[in-house]
């Protein structure tokens, strides 16, 4: 298979109008990652825009309490919140290397909206964002931030009206619109060469922790999480330690209600392989081979497929990936917020709900890095009706 | 030989354009599907191309994807709609079928399975919008090893440009010449370049050249009406279909007229 492939994973499913598309993208994106200048650039707008490099904040309360060592990648504190302007920044040089005067943009927490939002009012791009009008509602906050931004936000009423149907919306539109505008695709999905540019531009989360780690501790960490929806910051908190091999590596995926109750979000535990939105990858499924909606109390983990690279590092075994419920992320993120003073985001709350469970089975001198993709400020209503017993949205 | 082929080579034979309707598989319902069916070959279909309803449907515009979620919403699944298929074959209905479908049906039903119960309930030929020539090698390999497997028709865009020798390379049946950018029922948009696309493809087809995408009467084609061998109507069909609660009489008088419009015959 060609390097459009992770395995099996992966290619590019998509219709014969955008062909000529991606493989310019491809090659645009080569060219780009050889050029010196273009590297400086990215780096100069994470460094003097975004605020990187992030802090790797031990969590002493909580290090103290579950029995290890437990540090977090500081992905909130990110220009915007999270981890996903890392990417987009990346991609919108790319945009605009290639020639391309609009982005358009599929967001299901709102984050990557609120990030292209933001990457094209700084490079005077026009911008439209695709969002299902469920996650309308229930990330209102995003909403009135992409407005400001200058962006359009379309809801998106169709299927389950979140993230997957944004994302259906945002490639008709892409196939219509292709030859001046660039589609900024938020997750490490799509068609190739989507995954790997996602991957290559959020690499950033872990050549910078597993630095920061060698010079706190002086080696290397024992366990790294991260949660995986479609698996961005996940694939950019792996990508410097997938080669070291003896870093156990752990990807969260939402377990919504329970994998019992068919009411959650996790492709890896209980899909099986399948073709959406230009690429093969776990997908849950029903008995007709249509797309089944997802569920999770996060909005950004609420997809049904998952990243190819992701389904291929699982069926190699080199991540084990695991699931927690919306009721134990959001005990952890409680537990984030009383104990450290930060207020996670609900999908980083699910990557922490695990580190802690996992913390105490480690002994005190072990250390756990985990990826803490984004602040939780946008799910300030969730949180709320969450905690007082409401019926929370979705 | 393939129905598809058979019927191309009589359409060529008699200097007529061919002229495809699409319609989601499942509407109104099951049984008064068939009845539309038979009811098209009758006023003289010449091919008709069967959508399978998915619930993500990428390449298709508003029409065809409320269609396909009410399709679904009444359980039709492509088990259904073979049993349609193999029913109308046993009655004798000779109206050459293609299935339009994406990939993942296909992938979910199995590959090898897939071809198979094409081949035996009579299914012709297949579009697939998101399998690019790229990603057809799995699916070809066993079309070509089974008997009376369905033809996979090649489809060709306005932006497909050098890709175009490539496509056409070996293709069979009919070529689906896309007639703008993006999905399905844009009302007569066509690319702003599409006579110099179809004649390019024409060029290099050894095979007959269809146009859909945006289509509603035989005026919509007049200018490319030299180029191109005939075409495919498919969400202007469908509103049709419904605005008149799928009276047959309606469907006939329509395939009809657009038929003899576009073959000039008065």
């Amino acid at each position: 298979m060609s390097e459009s492939y992770y395995g099996e994973y992966g290619g590019q499913f998509v219709s014969e109008a955008l062909m000529n598309t991606l493989h310019e993208l491809e090659e645009a994106f080569h060219e780009a990652c050889k050029d010196p200048e273009f590297m400086k650039e990215y780096h100069y707008y994470l460094k003097e825009y975004v605020g990187r490099e992030t802090p790797l904040t031990l969590a002493n309360r909580l290090s103290e309490k579950y029995g290890c060592k437990i540090y977090l990648k500081r992905e909130d504190l990110n220009h915007t919140g999270a981890h996903k302007i890392n990417n987009v920044i990346g991609q919108i040089l790319l945009a605009r290397r290639m020639g391309k005067t609009k982005v358009i943009a599929e967001t299901g927490a709102g984050q990557h909206g609120v990030a292209t939002a933001t990457g094209a009012a700084l490079f005077n791009m026009e911008c439209t964002v695709y969002m299902g009008t469920e996650d309308i509602e229930r990330q209102h906050l995003n909403v009135m931030r992409m407005e400001m931004l200058g962006a359009k936000v379309i809801g998106v009423q169709s299927g389950s009206n979140t993230l997957k149907d944004a994302t259906n919306e945002a490639i008709r539109t892409w196939a219509k619109t292709a030859e001046d505008t660039f589609y900024i695709i938020g997750s490490a999905v799509g068609p190739h060469p989507y995954p790997m540019m996602v991957k290559e531009f959020q690499r950033i989360i872990s050549v910078e922790a597993r630095k920061q780690f060698m010079e706190k501790e002086n080696r290397l960490p024992d366990t790294v999480i991260a949660c995986v929806g479609g698996g961005s910051n996940s694939i950019g908190m792996f990508a410097e330690f997938i080669q070291d091999t003896e870093v156990e590596l752990i990807g969260v995926e939402a377990a919504g209600m329970g994998i019992a109750s068919g009411k959650h979000a996790a492709a890896l535990a209980a899909g099986k392989a399948g073709i959406l939105h230009g690429m093969r990858s776990y997908l849950l499924q029903d008995d007709d081979g249509n797309v089944k909606l997802a569920h999770s109390i996060s909005a950004g983990l609420d997809y049904p497929g998952v990243g190819p690279e992701h389904a291929y590092l699982n069926d190699i075994k080199r991540v084990k990936y695991v699931s927690v419920t919306d009721e134990e992320a959001m005990e952890a993120l409680s537990e984030l917020c009383r104990m450290e003073g930060i207020i996670p985001a609900i999908e980083s709350a699910h990557a922490l709900a695990y580190a802690l469970k996992k913390a105490k089975t480690m002994k005190k001198n072990q250390a756990i890095v985990l990826c803490l993709s984004g602040r939780g400020d946008k799910d300030a209503a969730t949180i709320e009706a969450y905690f007082n017993g409401e019926d929370y949205l979705n | 030989m393939n129905r598809i082929e058979k019927k191309l080579a009589l359409l060529k034979e008699a200097g007529h354009k061919a002229f495809i309707t699409y319609m989601t598989a499942g509407l109104p319902d099951m049984d008064r599907c068939a009845d539309v069916i038979r009811a098209q070959e009758e006023a003289g279909t010449d091919i008709l191309e069967l959508g399978i309803p998915f619930s993500d449907p990428v390449a298709d515009g508003p029409v065809i994807q409320d269609a396909s979620f009410r399709s679904i919403q009444k359980g039709t699944n492509l088990k259904k709609v073979f049993d349609l298929v193999e029913k109308l074959r046993i009655e004798g209905c000779q109206i050459p079928i293609v299935f339009m479908m994406y990939y993942n049906t296909i992938s979910f039903y199995g590959i090898a399975a897939f071809v198979a119960k094409c081949a035996s309930v009579g299914v012709d030929g297949l579009i697939i919008p998101d399998l690019p020539y790229e990603e057809q090698g799995n699916l070809k390999k066993v079309i070509d090893k089974t008997q009376d497997a369905p033809i996979l028709v090649p489809l060709v865009s306005p932006v497909s440009k050098q890709r175009i020798p490539m496509l056409l390379k070996d293709a069979k049946g009919f070529v689906y010449c896309v007639s703008s950018m993006g999905v399905t029922g844009q009302e007569a948009t066509f690319h702003k370049d599409i006579l110099q696309y179809l004649q390019k493809v024409k060029s290099v087809s050894k095979i007959p050249v269809m146009m859909g995408f945006g289509i509603r009467t035989a005026q919509d084609i007049v200018p490319m009406g030299d180029v191109i061998d005939g075409c495919i109507v498919g969400s202007y069909f469908i509103q049709l279909m419904e605005k008149n609660n799928y009276n047959l009489e309606v469907i006939k008088e329509y395939i009809t007229t657009f038929k003899n419009e576009m073959n000039g015959v008065k």
